[in-house]
């Protein structure tokens, strides 16, 4: 549910209220300042008499409450309410200001008197008395707490144990142990599962070979099987213990590749176009004396499993994508801009500023490289072996993205979900590295998965209707990342899963009885976050899914009806296989870096060319030969954009655009009020909220009364859906025939809000502190003055 | 092959010549066709299997030139180059014996540029019939009872019916209650070129007002008029604000500046008054920064180091400024503070910012007809010059008087419509239209500079007005998401972070980008909405008394076995 502070009469919702809302647990009773915990859940330290900082200059709006850590979050309550309306999107699992310890990535507390700053690590002493407490978070929100009016002991405490909490020593440590933990130390009688079979959404999570086998046959790769050779992980550490491989490939023969892979990754299977083509990821071959080898007999392999005999086309990753350390920089520099430089100042520089944080150039760069993947597999009809060094990082984005490209399944819901669980989770991603949930190694922390999501979201920014999801989804995704309970992000693998489980188990000494297995949830159980009325934000109201009803004769669209309409009819010239592209490609990285247009273009553009110089000819008339890969993609553009059939990205960069909602959402002075694009979301979603209404009233028609209904059935209209079901829209239709107006609570951040999430520190730069350089010590002595009074 | 098969003439549309040619295109390379020149347009069709068409109405071509010479080397070295107004530029290639592009190059000159040829722009032969007489969308003293006026402290007055008072205005304003004629004329003498102070607009309930006119004319030597300074007076107390703002549009040096010619601005002699800068540059400099916005978009996007290109343009930091000034004048007036606006002349920048103030602060001009008051009123009425910003029909490209201050008006609207989806009846298309026949030279809306001149010329009687083209398929320009607000004042962000370059205008003739007749979003609103009427017309089919109301009425009267349905719908409100 919302937060709904002071309630607006313009939103209600008109759903019965749900019996499992935990919302009862999340407020405190009103009289003492406590926090509310869960299962498991213990107060290390706290202070009262503490002051949130909710807008940035002045501080007549700011909360006076209590601050606690506790082994999961930063706690802050109070009995004030926001002076403003706010609303944000509200976490079952969090309080209204709270902040879970996963999410604190810098904690800093300052003495103002003393001008002193000090980041706090684990274990450290502070030699002052912090005045403040600012806390950098991982999902880009700035948090401060003031303890002008709180015992300077106590503060201190708080402080340093939120640095000490926040950087825990080993993943057992991670709060969701102790939650599922407490579930078979039989103090919990609260709903948060420990032994429920894992996922309450039906997302397959590709841990059994049925999974596999299902995905198998939805995708038609009859010549590919699932293989158990790794059960036990007996062959390699990192893969999982069901996976798919050539047909052709013995569980013997694997077994003796495995030992020339890095990680004993062998190629795996991904994903078959089709037309038959397969997409497979493998790490690098670490025994050159087997490389040629090893590559010709992997090869044949793939190529026995095409049913049209298919070539296979390597894309060697490492060489053409951004290093791991790169993403990193390049989020750290685009979040300076986006929330901790002031605002006004880099307004000017804006633009420039976007581009040298380098984001954007490595979003259009996986989204290219995932591009060029896809004409292989679409266009030459060849199959594609994705290849890096550990096969666990930049594949599972390029892997990601040319499903999503290609197969619209992959763009609903939960096919979104079972391809993350596939090529992320299952496929050994180091998410408790590259989240650094740890905080061990920051070289090894890399927001690889947020930079999908933007891939994603640029997807969805071009083709609107073809996702089932809204961005909200991927941003409320992203957050969850920082909630550390769910398996999904939380381990390096499968394995690591495995055996993090098998010695919490020892650890406790728990036993499981029979059939039982004790596990975390999986972040696509989204009721352990979010009401029910609140996932309705997933629902995209424009989606045009398989089974969208349209007005004009039902076209019901399919996805193998529209890969035959793109593809054979609009790939025009030589057939592809008469192009010398893919037998000259063969075995050779990669398949995309040899047109010459790749070089002058630049994936990874350099710095200082001064590209701004001006072209002064006025018909620079390309000398460079499009590339078969273009060529593909502007024979694609040429026709229209089927949101059931292959999407492919406007690569060129004017088309590609900041993810505003994710970067942006906390940012006080960018918000459009009643603005932004939710209000045309809003729109839709009335509009589809009364054709879900009309569906039922002409569902209960052809029941009750079948007498009436000769033709009851509404064109081309869904018949399965059960009408009982809650509406899959956020927004509800006001009053039939006229759309409501935005409402107050809707902005550009929506469900997100500035409010109280994103306090820059006005110790220096900001405009009206440069302004007051000078009365520096007039303001505090004022402050002061307040004080005493 | 007949070419004139492939394109429909428009009625008084007639063919001149036609050419066998090459047509260099920027993606495409050389392509051989056939070019057909009209007193319209030009018209090209290529005979080689890449099948592209050229379809360019002479009045958006800016500048014919000859390339190469009949010796020059080089395959494709002959022929001419086309540059247009609308961004883009084309270039064709001729066999190189036989002087053969002189007929075609004089031929393109004299109609593409017929008023420095003494013939008469396309719009005057056009015979055009439309069902709605777009000439009749405003009329100004229906708009000035709309605001509520006459009232006891504004009237209405004739003086300029000749345009004697100043002959770049229109001829009925709306002036202080309490200033007389003679008071109009002795402050005519000290505005720049007589653009008195008139009322713009005027908030309702609190009678705060947007007044335009031109600078003072103070000069080197500091004049005083008294005259100017109890008029000006006169408009604060017309709503008894303590303070009357005075925005000025332009940086306060070229203010300064224009002490030099005359101008300047209010100095303290201006008792209850502020001035305030709003740091907009003049035409010049808009004009080179559209060009600089032109070489990085056209014929290639700039790919390595796209968005500080952008930068360097200023085009978006042009545009930020402009809307930043609005909003600093809509939030005065919405305050209930009257404003007064100006720049040098008050044609141009004032334009911009009482337009854009206007359309944030009264919802009618977000309709579509609002809109095109809108511009008749504020751009046309007022004497936005037209006809030497864009140059209609002459040939001489480098005059400095031209300048996109219009298109980028038109893309400040653009950039409140992405940000206000819902707010606008109108979508992007109807600016892209507006935008097209701002150089077609098709209609008579945007000729000449100011409303005599377009007496003058017989505007009204011998040509089409655009309006009378949209409204012929006015469903075409509305956005479905519009949901009417009456009374909100709409404040976009005038941030970098959100304004964004209008890739589906600026780049619009890069064929790798695809050319969508709607917005997919649009269209599925649409499908959705024929969709909800299907059903609801299946609704009233089965229902066993057909309840007529059933489209009408907010809340259908359900028969027996639907009750409960509806009021599980309903009862909420």
């Amino acid at each position: 549910m919302f937060t709904v502070r002071p309630l607006k009469p313009t939103f209600k919702s008109y759903l019965p209220p749900l019996q499992t809302d935990v919302k009862k647990s999340l407020h405190p009773p009103v009289k003492k300042l406590e926090a509310t915990l869960l299962p498991g859940e213990i107060v290390v330290n706290e202070v009262n008499f503490v002051r949130k900082c909710i807008g940035a200059e002045k501080s007549h709006d700011d909360l006076w409450g209590k601050l606690i850590c506790t082994n999961f979050k930063v706690s802050f309550v109070t009995h004030e309410a926001l002076a403003q309306p706010r609303f944000q999107v509200s976490n079952r699992l969090l309080g209204e200001h709270d902040i879970p310890l996963a999410c604190v990535d810098q904690v800093v507390t300052v003495n103002d008197a003393k001008g002193k700053k000090k980041v706090l690590g684990s274990n450290q002493k502070l030699k002052f008395n912090p005045s403040e407490l600012i806390l950098y978070c991982k999902d880009f929100r700035i948090v401060r707490f003031s303890f002008d009016e709180a015992g300077p002991e106590g503060a201190k405490k708080v402080c340093l144990a939120i640095a000490h909490y926040s950087r825990p020593a080993d993943p057992q440590l991670l709060f969701g142990f102790e939650l599922i933990g407490t579930r078979y130390l039989g103090s919990s009688e609260d709903g948060l599962n420990g032994a429920r079979p894992a996922g309450g959404s039906q997302t397959p999570l590709f841990a059994c070979s049925s999974d596999w086998d299902r995905e198998i046959k939805r995708t038609g790769a009859a010549e590919w099987r699932v293989c158990s050779v790794n059960q036990g992980y007996g062959v390699s550490p990192s893969l999982p213990e069901f996976f798919v491989v050539p047909a052709s490939l013995a569980d013997q023969d694997l077994r003796q590749y495995a030992e020339a892979f890095s990680g004993q990754r062998l190629p795996v299977w991904c994903w078959n176009h089709p037309n038959g083509s397969a997409l497979t990821r493998m790490a690098a071959i670490t025994d050159p004396l087997q490389q040629k080898r090893l590559d010709q007999r992997i090869c044949n392999a793939i190529i026995k499993s095409h049913p049209q005999r298919g070539d296979v086309h390597k894309a060697d990753l490492d060489k053409n994508l951004p290093s791991l350390q790169q993403v990193n920089n390049s989020l750290v520099r685009l979040r300076h801009i986006c929330v901790i430089d002031p605002f006004e100042e880099t307004e000017e520089k804006w633009l420039s500023s976007v581009e040298n944080s380098q984001w954007l150039d490595y979003v259009r760069t996986f989204l290219k490289h995932s591009c060029d993947v896809v004409y292989i597999l679409e266009g030459l009809n060849a199959s594609v072996i994705l290849q890096e060094e550990e096969g666990r990082d930049l594949s599972c984005v390029v892997s990601s993205l040319v499903q999503i490209m290609v197969d619209p399944h992959f763009r609903s819901l939960s096919g979104f979900q079972s391809l993350v669980q596939k090529e992320w989770v299952m496929a050994g991603h180091r998410f408790l590295d590259r989240c650094n949930h740890l905080k061990k190694s920051d070289k090894e922390e890399s927001p690889l998965f947020l930079l999908f999501l933007d891939c994603v979201w640029q997807l969805m920014n071009q083709y609107p209707s073809a996702f089932e999801f809204t961005e909200t989804y991927l941003a409320l995704l992203s957050d969850s990342m920082w909630v550390p309970v769910f398996s999904t992000f939380l381990f390096n693998g499968p394995k690591h899963h495995a055996d993090t489980m098998h010695d919490f188990l020892e650890d406790k000494k728990i036993t499981l009885g029979e059939g039982e297995e004790l596990c975390l949830p999986p972040v696509w159980d989204w009721s352990q976050q979010l009401s029910v009325t609140d996932q309705a934000l997933f629902n995209n109201p424009i989606y045009v899914g398989k089974a969208a009803p349209y007005a004009h004769n039902g076209a019901v669209k399919s996805f193998r009806r529209t890969k035959h309409k793109t593809w054979s009819s609009t790939l025009r010239g030589a057939p592809p296989s008469q192009t010398g592209w893919s037998s000259t490609l063969r075995g050779t990285p990669p398949a995309l870096a040899r047109n010459g247009l790749q070089g002058s273009q630049g994936t990874l553009p350099r710095r200082n060319s001064l590209a701004a110089q001006l072209k002064s000819d006025l018909f620079p008339v390309r000398d460079v030969p499009e590339s078969p890969s273009e060529r593909f993609a502007r024979d694609w553009f040429s026709g229209p954009a089927d949101p059931q059939g292959l999407l492919l990205p406007q690569l060129l960069p004017s088309h590609l655009a900041l993810w505003r909602l994710y970067f942006l959402r906390w940012v006080p002075e960018a918000v459009i009020p009643r603005g932004g694009p939710v209000t045309a979301v809003h729109a839709v979603s009335q509009l589809a909220h009364e054709i879900e209404t009309l569906q039922s009233q002409l569902r209960r028609y052809k029941g009750p009364t079948p007498g009436s209904t000769p033709r009851a059935s509404p064109a081309g209209g869904p018949p399965g859906t059960p009408h009982a079901e809650p509406s899959r829209m956020f927004f509800k239709a006001g009053s039939l025939y006229e759309p409501s107006p935005p409402p107050e609570f809707l902005s550009s951040s929506f469900p997100f809000t500035p409010v109280g999430n994103l306090c820059r520190p006005n110790l220096r730069g900001t405009p009206i502190s440069k302004l007051l350089n000078g009365a520096k010590t007039w303001l505090s002595t004022e402050t002061l003055a307040g004080e005493t009074a | 092959m007949d070419l004139l098969a492939d394109v429909a003439l428009l009625p008084g549309e007639e063919r001149v010549t036609d050419k066998e040619l090459i047509y260099i295109c920027p993606f495409n390379g050389a392509l051989k066709g056939k070019v057909f020149i009209t007193n319209y347009r030009l018209f090209f069709k290529s005979t080689e299997a890449e099948a592209l068409t050229l379809d360019v109405p002479l009045g958006v071509i800016s500048r014919v030139e000859k390339m190469g010479g009949a010796s020059s080397r080089g395959e494709n070295s002959y022929g001419l180059d086309i540059t247009c107004k609308d961004m883009r530029s084309l270039r064709f290639a001729l066999k190189q014996e036989g002087h053969s592009r002189r007929d075609i190059f004089e031929i393109l000159s004299k109609y593409a540029f017929p008023l420095s040829h003494s013939q008469p722009l396309f719009s005057y032969l056009s015979q055009e019939k439309y069902e709605e007489n777009g000439w009749s969308i405003y009329k100004p003293l229906e708009e000035f009872r709309r605001q509520g006026l006459p009232n006891e402290r504004w009237r209405i007055t004739f003086i300029n019916k000749n345009y004697e008072l100043c002959d770049t205005y229109p001829t009925i304003l709306a002036v202080p209650y309490r200033a007389s004629e003679e008071d109009l004329r002795r402050v005519a003498a000290f505005r720049s070129r007589g653009r008195i102070p008139v009322l713009s607009w005027i908030q309702r309930d609190n009678q705060a007002a947007i007044a335009r006119c031109s600078q003072p004319l103070v000069g080197m030597s500091g004049k005083r008029n008294k005259d100017d300074e109890r008029y000006l007076e006169l408009l604060r107390e017309t709503n008894g604000t303590p303070k009357l703002t005075i925005f000025d549009a332009r940086p306060s040096v070229n203010a300064v500046a224009n002490k030099a010619t005359g101008g300047g601005y209010e100095g303290d002699e201006y008792q209850n008054a502020e001035l305030i800068f709003l740091d907009i540059h003049n035409i010049h400099v808009m004009r080179e920064s559209l060009k600089k916005l032109r070489d990085i978009v056209y014929p290639t996007v700039e790919e390595s180091h796209w968005l500080s290109s952008l930068e360097s343009t200023h085009w978006l930091e042009h545009i930020k400024l402009v809307l930043a000034g609005a909003i600093r004048v809509a939030d005065k007036v919405s305050g209930g503070k009257s404003v007064v606006l100006h720049c040098s002349d008050g044609w141009d920048r004032t334009a911009q910012l009482s337009s854009l103030a206007m359309l944030m602060l009264d919802s009618h001009y977000r309709t579509l007809r609002g809109f095109e008051v809108l511009i008749e009123k504020e751009w046309l009425s007022f004497g936005h010059k037209f006809a030497s910003r864009i140059g209609h029909g002459d040939k001489n490209h480098a005059d400095q008087d031209r300048s996109p201050i219009f298109v980028q008006f038109i893309d400040c609207v653009w950039q409140m419509t992405k940000q206000f989806p819902t707010a606008f009846e109108f979508n992007e298309r109807l600016l892209a239209t507006v935008l097209e026949h701002l150089y077609s030279c098709r209609f008579g809306t945007f000729l000449f500079n100011c409303e005599s001149m377009r007496e003058l010329n017989e505007v009204r009687s011998k040509t089409v007005s655009l309006w009378s083209y949209v409204h012929s398929s006015s469903t075409r320009y509305l956005n479905p998401f519009y949901t009417p607000e009456s009374g909100r004042v709409l404040y976009p962000v005038a941030s970098m972070r959100h304004l964004e370059l209008w890739v589906s205008y600026y780049i619009r003739w890069n064929p790798r980008i695809r050319q969508q007749q709607q917005s997919p979003v649009e269209q599925r609103y649409k499908e959705l909405l024929v969709l909800r009427d299907e059903y609801l017309r299946k609704l009233e089919e089965l229902s066993p008394s057909p309840p007529s109301a059933h489209m009408t009425s907010p809340a259908p009267p359900g028969p027996a076995p639907t009750t409960q349905q509806f009021t599980h719908l309903h009862t909420p409100f």
